[in-house]
């Protein structure tokens, strides 16, 4: 008897992520904690897959910055943090890798009302070159920090940055919530 | 003015601020998760201890192998106070440890020498 036989069924998970290289998935609650423990396991995961230092730096860089806008912006949260920090919010990371190139894509409910302006940000990025993306980079790093953003407004931009190819974001209303919609945002490294 | 030694953290770097020997050096990853909460306070007491200095010599030694936008951000604000201290007579040197290979931070650093001018900067590539 194989032992495995009863495991059939529900492993088409684990057949599913081998066929698409799953290097790093977390769906839950993101905290600082979290992302913190979740850094080590990316950074060795990377590591052992024999990425290239370079590309383990922009992946690792990437990962953060989509990790920490989940903890930081996703609207469904256990705990808001306020300013003492300690937020607790629910979004889903994946790293997967396809031939050369490595794919991350995060997934958090945010405010309906914050979808324009989330469209704004991001969508001057796509039609930008590496070196436009740079000089706004540039001018971002010495403006004022936007004064609803926790970070620097530069977090999409160093993205953009480390990407080999545009950012690519989608928003997917929710029936039974309309006030919440699904941010998707995807970079291909 | 007492020293200020915060210890590194998994996503904080050390920073150990020897005002005394006009040392100072920040060593570590940086990606904490309120970088103006945990900057800010620094910066306090890096602005206090240069407003205090007159005709001095001071080594900043930057070891920091990734840091975050938010980060970023405020290390721009540290520079930013050593520029100041530059113009009332002070020499500041900064010490800037990289990968070799690691762009960004090299680029970063390029950033910085491009605005902060009065600031001695030597970029010092570690070959990993």
């Amino acid at each position: 008897m194989n032992i495995f036989e009863p495991l059939d069924k529900d492993s088409a998970i684990f057949e599913l992520a081998q066929q698409r290289n799953l290097i790093f998935y977390h769906k839950g609650y993101f905290s600082h904690n979290i992302v913190a423990a979740m850094s080590e396991v990316v950074k060795l995961q990377l590591e052992i897959a024999g990425v290239s230092a370079s590309t383990r730096r922009k992946l690792f860089s990437s990962f953060i910055e989509l990790s920490q806008n989940i903890v930081h912006y996703s609207s469904d949260l256990l705990v808001d943090g306020g300013d003492k920090g300690g937020a607790l919010r629910e979004g889903a990371v994946c790293i997967t890798n396809e031939g050369e190139r490595h794919l991350m894509m995060c997934v958090n409910p945010i405010a309906t009302a914050a979808v324009n302006d989330l469209r704004e940000k991001l969508e001057p990025l796509r039609n930008m070159s590496l070196d436009e993306i740079k000089q706004q980079y540039k001018i971002s790093l010495r403006a004022e920090t936007p004064p609803e953003s926790k970070g620097a407004g530069l977090g999409f931009l160093t993205m953009a940055r480390d990407a080999s190819a545009p950012l690519e974001f989608a928003f997917y209303p929710r029936a039974e919530d309309p006030e919440t919609t699904l941010f998707c945002l995807k970079t291909i490294i | 003015m007492d020293n200020l030694h915060i210890a590194a953290t998994a996503t904080s770097p050390e920073i150990d601020f020897q005002f005394d020997r006009n040392l100072l050096s920040l060593k570590g990853e940086s990606y904490p998760e309120n970088a103006a909460a945990f900057y800010t306070p620094v910066i306090e007491r890096l602005r206090a201890y240069l407003a205090s200095c007159a005709d001095a010599v001071i080594t900043v030694d930057v070891s920091l192998t990734y840091f975050n936008s938010s980060s970023t951000k405020m290390l721009f604000s540290i520079f930013d106070a050593l520029e100041h201290a530059t113009s009332s007579g002070n020499s500041v040197l900064v010490n800037w440890y990289r990968d070799d290979e690691d762009e960004t931070i090299l680029e970063f650093g390029e950033e910085l020498q491009i605005d902060f001018t009065g600031i001695k900067f030597n970029d010092c590539p570690i070959v990993g």
